[in-house]
Order: C-alpha cells, then structure tokens, then sequence
C-alpha cells in the first residue's frame, strides 16, 4: 500500500534531521540545520565542498543510516535529497 | 535603453525585448533548440545584460564587505564568490558574481530592476569613495554554456582553461588581447563567461559559434536560460526572484557568511532567521501540457491549501512542466503528491532538484 504524505515527510525527516546535525558537526560548517536547503549542490556550487569534505560526507551518510554509497556515483552527494532518495532506496523505501 | 556592442551584433539573429531598460535577446527562434545545445552540445549567449562593475582591490575588500551578506574579505586571488546584492530589509535585489582579479574586484549582478536602481545601492553605499566604476560602456559578456563546452574554450584558450576551478577568474590571451575567464555557469552543465571589451567580444562570440556550430550546438537566448536554471536547480533572480525575495525562504543561506557582523540589510535578515522559517522553495514537476501549472497557482495537500507555485516551465529534457513552488515549512519535503488549484485538482508531484543528472556530471576534466 503507497505510503501517505504524512508518511514520507516523517521518514525523509527522520534521516535529514541526523544528516544536516552530523554535517554540521564532521564539516565546522557555520550554519544551523534549518540553514541548508535540502536541494542545495553540496559540492562546487551552493556550499561549496570540495573533494576531501565529500569522503567526509560519504562517511557521514553511513553513520547516521548505516547505508554504504558506492564509488563512481557522484549523483547521489549532490545535495541531501539526493543523499535521501539513495538512503529510501537501499532501504526499499 | 542600454545595448551592448554585442547584443548590436547579435541582434538581427534573434528577438531582442527591453528588460528593466536593457535590450537583451530572449530567443534565436525555438527555445527548445537552444536549451538542448546547452544540455547536449555548447550554445553561445550574450550576458551584457548584466551590470558589470569594477573596483579597484585596494579600496574594494572593505566596501564590498560591508554590502555583501558573502564573506568578500576571504575572498583569494583569482576566486569568485557567488552571493546577492540585499536590499536594506536583507531581501535579493541582485544575484552576483564577486571575482578578485588580481588588482581589481568585478562585480556581475543580474537583477529583475534597472540600471539606475542598482547604480544607486551601490553609490549610497559609498561606491564613489571607493572607486567603483561601471564597465558596460566599454566591456560585454559572452557565456558559453553546456556539456561540451570545454571543447571550444580549450580550442582556443589552450589546454589550461580545463584547469580553471568553478567559481575561479583568470586572464587569458584571445588575439593579443587581454579577456577575463570565469567558470560559473548556471544550467548545470560546463559553463565560462568572458569579459571582454565590445570590439573583441564579438570577434570572440563569432570565432567560438564557429567552433560551437561544428559540435551541434548555436546562440542560445535568455529563455532557454530561464528553464535551464530552473530545471537545473539554479537561482533566478527574474524568476522565482521576483515572487519571492527573502534569500531564506528561496534556500539561498550558502550565499550568506552568518559570522559577519554585519552587510546591508542584515538586522532584518537575521531577525528572520532567528524568529524561524515559515515557508520555503520546493522543486514540483507535472504532467506535460498541464492546464493552470504557472506562477500564482495554489497547491494543496492532502485537501489543504499548502502553497503556490514560484516558478514554472516546460523541461524539455523532462518532457513535463517543472517549477518551483513555496510551500509552508511542515510540507516543504520532496516525493508528495500535492494538486493543483484545489483540493481535488490535477496531480503536482514534489521532487528533488535536479530531477535529472546532468551530463557534465561524468564528465572528469582532469581526464581529458
């Protein structure tokens, strides 16, 4: 059965809130959680992480869901959303 | 009315419109075309609607610092900084490009109001004293945007331009004359502007559409920027920039250094931010040819009002109408299924943004 709205806001919450905390803390980025737009590029453009803060993102991912992101997939670091609908889709969300 | 030499040269190809007081050329025929040069090939277009300034370093640092909420003190050699002109309630009047070019600080600002509106934010400010002087009487902007757009630019500026980091500006040699480089594009694929003056920025705009034309690609006009931008998730300030003007409610935080102690319209801002969003942009797509999908259109969910609709277009890489919507703070998620214009109106899907990769993602210059 399709899960409700209600559903998916509370599961893309329940791995955002932890995510946005965790980079927050592993990067010293000088925001608050709410300040980061979920689709926001997290390398290059929008804020502006270079290639060693993406190993750092990678390893944040899989401590806060426990899902290992595979070389040679850019697309998935590209924002939190992204970061999310790869999480929901490992989990067969 | 202000023209651009180039925007004089290009003109007869295109349809040329006056934008807030600037003749800008939204179309070279079929916008759909031209957006695919950029997702596919290369395609050229004139920026000279832009307002260009210049600043000399020693005198700039510090009165751009104290405009701009990005941190313009820490800004290196040879770097850009992507930020926004605030207003004095510390709401977006212009999306800019700050470059530190050796000796001077250019500023690129493209805005939804005139000339003369922006001259004067940056006169009250002390633009006077500091030096500031407005380039687009001598200077025109060509951009060179899409998934091969290394191709050309490495043709003629030599292999060193594919070391040029995004957001980076440097000084190239095009026929014994000095251009500024900056790699920045807004559509997701490669994209390079170059600064050059009138004269040399159409022989350069005719040398590369040469070069462009050979790999499939063409001139391409503001229109096609505007889905560009939009289905690749970039900021438009003539956009969703005109519905909604709060940087925190259009998610544009990254362009703002929270620790300075100050810029215009900072008071405001940050009282916003303190007090907590209510509302913010959320990416949406429907199906193609979707009747009411425009700016101002209500959304719900789950049979209540919900938000509306900031910016909307028809993707061609998408083959469906996408937009932008702001939605209240507790349903601004992506995956829900909203409708249009009433509680059971027309399905509107929330998505994240891009809801596609674009090419250049796999493309690794260093490679080449």
């Amino acid at each position: 059965m399709a899960k409700s709205n209600q559903e998916r806001i509370e599961e893309r919450a329940a791995i955002l809130k932890p995510l946005k905390e965790e980079l927050i803390r592993r990067l010293t980025l000088d925001y608050k959680p709410e300040d980061i737009h979920e689709d926001v590029s997290l390398l290059g453009a929008g804020l502006g992480l270079d290639s060693l803060d993406a190993l750092e993102v990678v390893m944040c991912i899989e401590a806060v869901t426990g899902v290992k992101v595979p070389d040679g997939r850019p697309e998935i670091l590209r924002s939190l959303n992204s970061i999310v609908d790869f999480v929901l889709e490992k989990r067969g969300a | 009315m202000r023209t651009a030499t180039l925007t004089a040269a290009l003109k007869a190809k295109g349809t040329a419109i006056d934008i807030n007081g600037v003749e800008t050329i939204t179309t070279y025929g079929d916008s759909a075309t031209e957006y695919n040069f950029v997702r596919n090939s290369v395609g050229i277009t004139d920026f000279s609607h832009q307002r260009l300034y210049r600043v000399p370093e020693e005198t700039g640092i510090d009165y751009l610092d104290e405009l701009f909420p990005g941190n313009v003190a820490q800004l290196r050699f040879g770097r850009v900084l992507h930020t926004f002109l605030p207003d004095s309630e510390g709401n977006v009047v212009a999306d800019c490009f700050v470059c530190n070019n050796d000796d001077e600080i250019l500023i690129l600002c493209e805005s939804a109001v005139s000339d003369e509106e922006l001259d004067a934010i940056f006169a009250e400010a002390g633009g006077e004293d500091a030096g500031l002087t407005v380039l687009n009487d001598t200077h025109s902007i060509v951009g060179i945007d899409g998934a091969m757009a290394f191709k050309p630019m490495k043709e003629i500026f030599g292999t060193d331009i594919l070391g040029l980091l995004y957001l980076s500006i440097e000084r190239y040699d095009f026929e014994g004359t000095e251009v500024g480089v900056i790699r920045g594009g807004k559509t997701g694929e490669f994209g390079y502007l170059v600064i050059a003056e009138h004269d040399v920025a159409v022989k350069f705009a005719e040398n590369i559409l040469g070069r462009v034309e050979k790999l499939g690609g063409g001139l391409v006009g503001r229109a096609a920027h505007d889905i560009l931008r939009l289905d690749g998730r970039f900021f438009n300030i003539t956009a969703e920039g005109v519905e909604v003007r709060d940087p925190l409610k259009l998610g544009l935080q990254w362009m703002i250094d929270f620790e300075k102690d100050s810029f215009r319209g900072s008071e405001p801002l940050l009282a916003r931010r303190k007090a907590g969003l209510t509302e913010k942009i959320v990416g949406i797509v429907a199906p193609k040819g979707t009747a009411g999908f425009a700016v101002g259109a209500p959304l719900y969910i789950d049979g209540a009002l919900c938000g509306k609709i900031a910016a909307a277009n028809y993707s061609p890489v998408l083959d469906s109408e996408v937009g932008l919507a702001l939605l209240t703070v507790g349903k601004a998620y992506a995956s829900l299924d909203l409708t249009l214009n009433s509680a059971d109106g027309v399905a509107v899907l929330s998505v994240t943004m891009p809801p596609f990769t674009p090419k250049s993602l796999s493309v690794k210059l260093d490679e080449l």
